[in-house]
């Protein structure tokens, strides 16, 4: 049984994320990761890290924070508790925050976030161009 | 009216002559309503009162004035007219005679603006809200740590109001057709159109006067999309569970409600640490956020499962206490065995038999199948192979050994006392589960852990799980402690004795020595207080020997013992002072003071120095105090009781200054920490842009790369793939390095790359030592043999290329999540973090600084010291390094170069001579005393001197030096009458010359540090009481560079201000770390910069918040509200409402966190569809 156990955790870690997930385009990266290769995918997701900033020449994280995702599941979870057509396949949730986070997780919140600069200029992200770090275990109380 | 150039010069927003009342401002009767009493009597406001007072006093006058009465009597009318007026505005303005006693002060507009129950800060800044609740609290270990039992009472009263869509309809139909009284309930409908239905036995209808009844069976029917339902409180609704004092703000967090019968609100235990509450009568208060936005931020920001840890120090709040921590204790000892269902039912204690468990093999299998409780362990972390949580771990417990192997190893693993914790994915290798891994204010717990690599929800699993297992298996088990557990034996009690009285023996010989006047003295105290200290020290040994004695006595299943053991409660010295000795009461830091002349008590004799007649309690609790005994310790019980109440005043205070000060600091989207008015404090927050609560390493480094390299080789284990040589090893790290996200463009601070260099380079090196040994090994025989070392070096130490590339990636990519967010209030957080522990440290210590005698302030007073910027602080000392730190010779000098000498104390004699011819002052140097001092004075230097001293008015041909001993002072004064008392009066002034040292100094203490393992090479430092840094500094023989001061404020006029800034950081580090307290350095950078960030250091008081650019609003909701509005508006202030502080006031949402940034509606423009007829040819 032990030894069981030992080998089913040694194939275990393959399909493991190593950690929070690296860099941007986590959700590829991970299956890259679990391929046996191990040298070059990790330069690959370096390449792809580069490009952003020649896309888009803004200057702030390309991380969401907390703040931002509370909001954006927050205003949207409110639109849909007023009946707001939802974005995804419902799977029997009925609890809005529940259902904006099934959203989020899916990149189907239509919204812009508008980040303010000290100086009063902005930049403009799309929920979807954001990466969101958590891992899309629920975060919420119970299990 | 244009604005008038010297009206701006002046500061003016108008004209003086406006600032002279013409008419008053009276409110409407809202502003001052009058309060109807029983009956037609009415009760009005004090505004209305004095209104009528100036009526009346108005018309007098009006009337004097037409009757053209006499001047003096219209005056007198004139003056109460005046004064009634000011009186109105501020009723206890200055120049106003007080009302006579039995006269009602009536209160004025500016009483009713200021103090803590004033318009600003009762009702502005703090609200009364509605959706609350509070009662007692109760533990219930069944819940999850992210929920809280509500009273189904309040449920019923508690309400969400809740927009019907078709996802809750059928709920919400059953909660209207059960109305307000049966459980799953509603309170009140509010239809789309705009009509409420208020239910009680039926529902209402509420339009203006009419009310309706209509059944709610057919309100329920008739529910439409978009009618509101005030609902019941359901499980899994969100509310907000706060305790006072709410010192930081994991006093407010947000649980899922679990409604639950009888009338306690209840939560886990494990919670219990962050809102600092036990159950010994507390109450907690509860709050329902009204909105689906509120509830959203409220789970996601405030929720339990996001606050697992403090931001102070990122160590683990929300961990197992109390009896989870003795059960788990007893459940890992390693004598326990438990057969298949005794272990397959402890197994479903903890997922309430409704999870999947895989039975691990048992630990001995014939001739009955048996499982260790450790086994038990390994299940809760990993209860089935479908869970992917490998934990990885090593604590060392309280009760780990640390003496050495013979072969000068640690014992790890093998440690007698099984204090060794050590998890390998997930499986608990070794050690006894005590506070060390499981209970909070720990780094690498087993909580901790599972946090960091496996993320909050684990944790939590991991602590429900415990929680379940622990209660109920302690229940069963049976945990009690009893009169029979404090009960010393026979044998333990003569050794106490014997004990005490060699303890005792030894007091009274240092006794008889100091009466004798042979006790050596201490570096720097007289000889009474050296006796004090020797004293202290004997009586403090014996009852840590009594202690030890008690431990080795108690047996291994004493209950006090394993509490202690295992950290649930009490310590070592609690136990020892039930069993064996109570042990020396202090008061105010040292031994009971003498209430009565020369005695403590008249019990004993007058100068009694023995340790009885000093507080010293030879009792232990078991046996009973004596009369002295008892009242000796009811001595130390008042200061205790006393600091307490105290310092709640103290640090409440000092915590309130701190907030109000750094509120409005936050990060921005530019990662630069500001003001409300955007004025830069940070460029960088903590000079690297890390979230304190991410880090986990000690002293703020962001990752504990040794525990994270040992879970990069446990969870991807070798198998076949070769392990790499260390220059393999160092050539990989270097490619890794150089890659983008390791550059400060990439967003990697130095300072880390450098740190998670060096550990590398230490891996290498230490990997070389072991390997080049078998590589150099040469002749063939010697091949095979070094062939197989060297595989057994690349087994025990080496990594392979895929767990090298896993440790690197885990670092970097952990590294980068850990940045602090744009948006956080780091502010309000540090202003807690600083806070917050100021609470917990006992008011009043002193600490010795090096040396016995040597006191320095400590605590809260230190704290406040250094926060309000004081001037003037009660222990300046300067620590002085010295250019030769080797030889106490050399010390003796530089010591005598600073301390200050007055010529009295070097002279052999200051004589005035008179004789017929001449009158002068002969002064004679104590050549001895000198040179033994190793001073270097002689009468030039004296002379020197005298001339320096002001107002003495002697000049050069004043003085004669005779020889290197002695000088001649020749009086000044010719008037021979008057000679002798001039002489006199010089040699008096004479005596109190200042030849040597600095005037500002009190004295300088040699201290001596000596090495630990030899004991001998001491280094030796000046310890400077008193002020005068750049003297010091200047001093021969003083290293400059390394002088250090505690004084913030001479530091800054002598050195700079960001000499200040570090030593205000290194000051509070000091004080909070004497206190075993940490504070992530971060945020008393923060506070640092905030203080120094105008190029003055700035106290956290009123004076120094003035100046740091706040808006009005903010400065009338801390301090001097009224000062500030009237300031404000003759200068015509603008406010711009940046602040969070005026935020609140004004009632709107604060540019903070989520309010920072904008959300917008992305609209998908249509496809254009055109309505002519389809192209004939499409492709």
């Amino acid at each position: 049984m032990a030894d069981d156990d030992y080998t089913e955790m040694d194939m275990g870690y393959e399909d493991e994320p190593p950690e929070p997930e690296i860099e941007e385009g986590a959700e590829e990266d991970v299956d890259n990761n679990n391929n046996d290769d191990t040298g070059g995918e990790p330069i690959e997701a370096e390449d792809k890290a580069d490009e952003e900033p020649v896309e888009h020449p803004r200057k702030t994280s390309k991380y969401m924070t907390k703040y931002e995702r509370a909001r954006i599941l927050g205003t949207r979870a409110l639109q849909i508790s007023m009946n707001a057509p939802v974005m995804v396949e419902l799977e029997g949730e009925t609890d809005p925050l529940e259902i904006a986070m099934k959203e989020l997780r899916e990149r189907k919140i239509p919204f812009t976030i508008r980040r303010y600069l000290p100086d009063g200029s902005y930049e403009d992200w799309g929920v979807d161009e954001l990466i969101v770090e958590d891992s899309w275990k629920r975060q919420v109380g119970g299990d | 009216m244009p604005r008038l150039p010297d009206c701006e010069l002046l500061y003016l927003s108008v004209r003086p002559e406006n600032l002279i009342l013409t008419n008053i401002s009276v409110p409407p009767i809202a502003i001052r309503p009058s309060v109807i009493m029983d009956g037609s009597q009415s009760n009005e406001n004090d505004l209305t009162e004095r209104l009528k007072q100036i009526i009346q006093v108005n018309a007098t006058l009006r009337q004097d004035l037409s009757e053209g009465s006499a001047a003096a009597k219209f005056l007198e009318n004139w003056d109460a007219l005046q004064a009634h007026v000011a009186l109105y505005i501020n009723s206890d303005v200055r120049g106003i005679p007080p009302p006579k006693p039995g006269e009602k002060q009536y209160s004025g507009f500016i009483q009713r603006l200021k103090g803590k129950q004033g318009r600003f800060r009762g009702n502005l800044s703090g609200k009364r809200v509605e959706y609350t609740g509070r009662t007692v609290i109760s533990p219930d270990p069944n819940l999850k740590i992210t929920e809280v039992a509500i009273p189904i009472r309040m449920a019923r009263i508690l309400t969400y109001p809740e927009r019907v869509s078709h996802h809750n309809i059928e709920k919400l139909r059953q909660c209207v057709s059960n109305g307000p009284d049966k459980y799953p309930g509603a309170r009140m409908l509010r239809r789309a159109d705009g009509s409420t239905w208020q239910g009680l036995i039926c529902f209402y209808y509420l339009c203006g006067h009419v009310s309706i009844r209509v059944s709610r069976k057919r309100l329920a029917d008739e529910l439409k999309y978009g009618d509101i339902v005030e609902r019941h409180l359901e499980d899994g609704d969100i509310v907000l569970f706060n305790r006072q004092p709410s010192l930081h703000r994991m006093s407010i967090m947000c649980h899922r409600a679990r409604v639950m019968p009888w009338r306690t609100l209840r939560f886990n235990e494990s919670v219990c640490n962050p809102y600092n509450a036990d159950f010994d009568g507390d109450e907690m208060n509860m709050h329902v956020p009204q909105t689906e936005e509120a509830r959203t931020e409220a789970i996601l920001l405030m929720g339990v499962q996001n606050n697992l840890c403090t931001p102070k120090n990122g160590e683990i709040l929300v961990a197992s206490t109390q009896d989870f921590l003795t059960s788990s204790f007893l459940i890992t000892r390693k004598d326990t065995f438990y057969d298949r269902a005794a272990f397959s039912l402890m197994c479903s204690y903890m997922g309430d038999a409704m999870e999947h468990n895989d039975l691990p093999t048992p630990a001995v299998i014939k001739p009955v199948e048996l499982w260790t409780g450790k086994q038990l362990f390994s299940v809760l972390v990993r209860p089935n192979a479908n869970v992917r949580v490998f934990l990885n771990l090593t604590v060392r417990e309280k009760n780990y050994s640390n003496k050495l192997q013979e072969n000068e190893r640690e014992f790890e693993t093998m440690c007698p006392a099984d204090g060794f914790v050590c998890f390998r994915n997930s499986e608990l290798i070794s050690g006894q589960l005590g506070k060390g891994t499981l209970g909070n204010g720990n780094k690498d717990g087993l909580y901790s852990i599972l946090l960091r690599d496996y993320k909050a929800h684990a944790a939590a699993a991991c602590m429900n799980r415990l929680a379940k297992l622990s209660a109920r298996w302690i229940g069963n088990h049976g945990f009690s402690i009893g009169i029979d557990d404090v009960q010393p034996s026979d044998k333990l009690r003569d050794e106490k004795d014997q004990k005490i009285n060699e303890g005792a023996k030894d007091c009274d010989d240092k006794i008889k020595s100091y009466k004798e006047g042979n006790l050596p003295p201490e570096p720097g105290c007289d000889a009474a207080q050296s006796l004090e200290a020797v004293i202290t020290g004997i009586l403090n040994k014996i009852r840590e020997e009594t202690g030890k004695l008690c431990m080795k006595a108690l047996p291994w299943r004493n209950s006090p013992l394993i509490m202690s053991q295992c950290g649930s409660k009490g310590s070592l010295i609690n136990i020892s002072q039930m069993v064996a000795c109570v042990g020396q009461q202090s008061v105010g830091g040292r031994r009971a003071p003498n209430g009565f002349i020369d005695r403590s008590l008249p019990h004993f004799p007058r100068k009694d120095k023995t340790p009885a007649a000093k507080g010293f309690v030879s009792h232990s609790f078991y046996d009973g105090l004596s009369a002295t005994e008892f009242f000796f310790h009811t001595m130390g019980g008042r200061e205790g009781l006393v600091d307490t109440a105290v310092k709640t005043a103290d640090t409440g205070y000092m915590s309130r200054r701190l907030i109000k000060a750094l509120e409005d600091l936050f990060v921005h989207y530019d990662n630069t920490v500001r003001n409300a008015s955007a004025c830069i404090i940070q460029f960088c927050y903590g000079d690297d842009g890390m979230d304190p609560a991410h880090m986990e390493g000690k002293n703020g480094a962001p990752l504990n790369f040794e525990r994270l390299f040992l879970k990069a080789k446990a969870t991807c284990p070798a198998g076949g793939t070769e392990k790499l040589s260390p220059e393999k090893v160092s050539e990989l790290v270097e490619s890794r390095l150089s890659k983008k996200d390791m550059t400060p463009e990439g967003g990697c601070s130095a300072a880390f790359k450098n740190s998670l260099k060096s550990f590398l380079d230490n891996y290498v090196k230490a990997f070389k030592r072991t390997w080049d040994p078998c590589e150099s090994t040469e002749g063939h025989a010697k091949m095979e043999n070094s062939a197989t070392t060297k595989n057994i070096v690349l087994q025990l130490s080496g990594a392979t290329a895929r767990q090298l590339e896993v440790f690197l990636d885990t670092c970097i990519s952990r590294y980068h999540s850990k940045k602090i967010e744009a948006g956080t209030a780091i502010g309000a957080i540090g202003a807690q973090s600083i806070g917050e522990p100021g609470t917990q440290m006992t008011l009043k210590t002193f600490h010795f600084a090096g040396v016995a005698s040597m006191n320095v302030t400590l605590g809260v007073p230190r704290i406040k010291e250094i926060i309000n910027g004081a001037k003037k602080i009660s222990t300046p000392i300067i620590t002085a390094i010295l250019e030769c730190d080797n030889n106490v010779n050399f010390a003796r000098i530089v010591r005598g170069r600073i301390e200050k000498i007055s010529l009295g104390q070097v002279a052999k004699s200051i004589k005035t001579v008179m004789t017929s011819r001449v009158a002068s002052v002969v002064i004679t140097l104590d050549m001895e005393r000198i040179q033994d001092a190793l001073l270097s004075i002689d009468a030039n230097v004296v002379r020197d001197s005298i001339l320096q001293t002001p107002r003495i008015k002697l000049k050069k041909e004043h003085i004669r030096v005779l020889d290197f001993k002695k000088l001649e002072i020749l009086p000044y004064e010719s008037n021979r009458s008057k000679l002798y008392h001039h002489l006199q009066f010089l040699a008096k002034m004479l005596q109190n010359i200042l030849v040597k040292g600095i005037k500002t100094v009190e004295r300088a203490v040699i201290s001596s540090e000596k090495d630990k393992k030899t004991d001998i090479s001491k280094k030796y430092k000046l310890l400077v009481e008193g002020t005068g840094l750049l003297g010091v500094m200047g001093t021969e023989g003083v290293d400059g560079r390394n002088t250090k001061t505690n004084h913030i404020i001479e530091v800054q006029q002598t050195l700079g201000i960001e000499a200040a800034r570090t030593c205000i950081i290194d000051e509070i580090e000091y004080t909070m770390k004497s206190h075993g307290m940490s504070i992530d350095t971060r945020h008393m950078m923060l506070l640092a910069d905030v203080m120094t960030s105008r190029g003055e250091v700035l106290g956290i008081t009123r004076f120094g918040i003035q100046k740091m650019d706040k808006s009005v609003l903010m400065l009338a909701s801390f301090e001097k509200t009224a000062d500030h509005l009237f300031n404000a508006s003759v200068n015509g202030r603008e406010d711009k409402i940046e602040g969070v502080s005026e935020c609140i006031i004004m009632g709107i949402p604060m540019q903070i966190g989520t309010g920072m940034i904008k959300v917008r509606q992305r609209v998908d423009v249509p496809p254009m569809l055109s309505y002519g007829p389809k192209p004939i040819l499409s492709s």
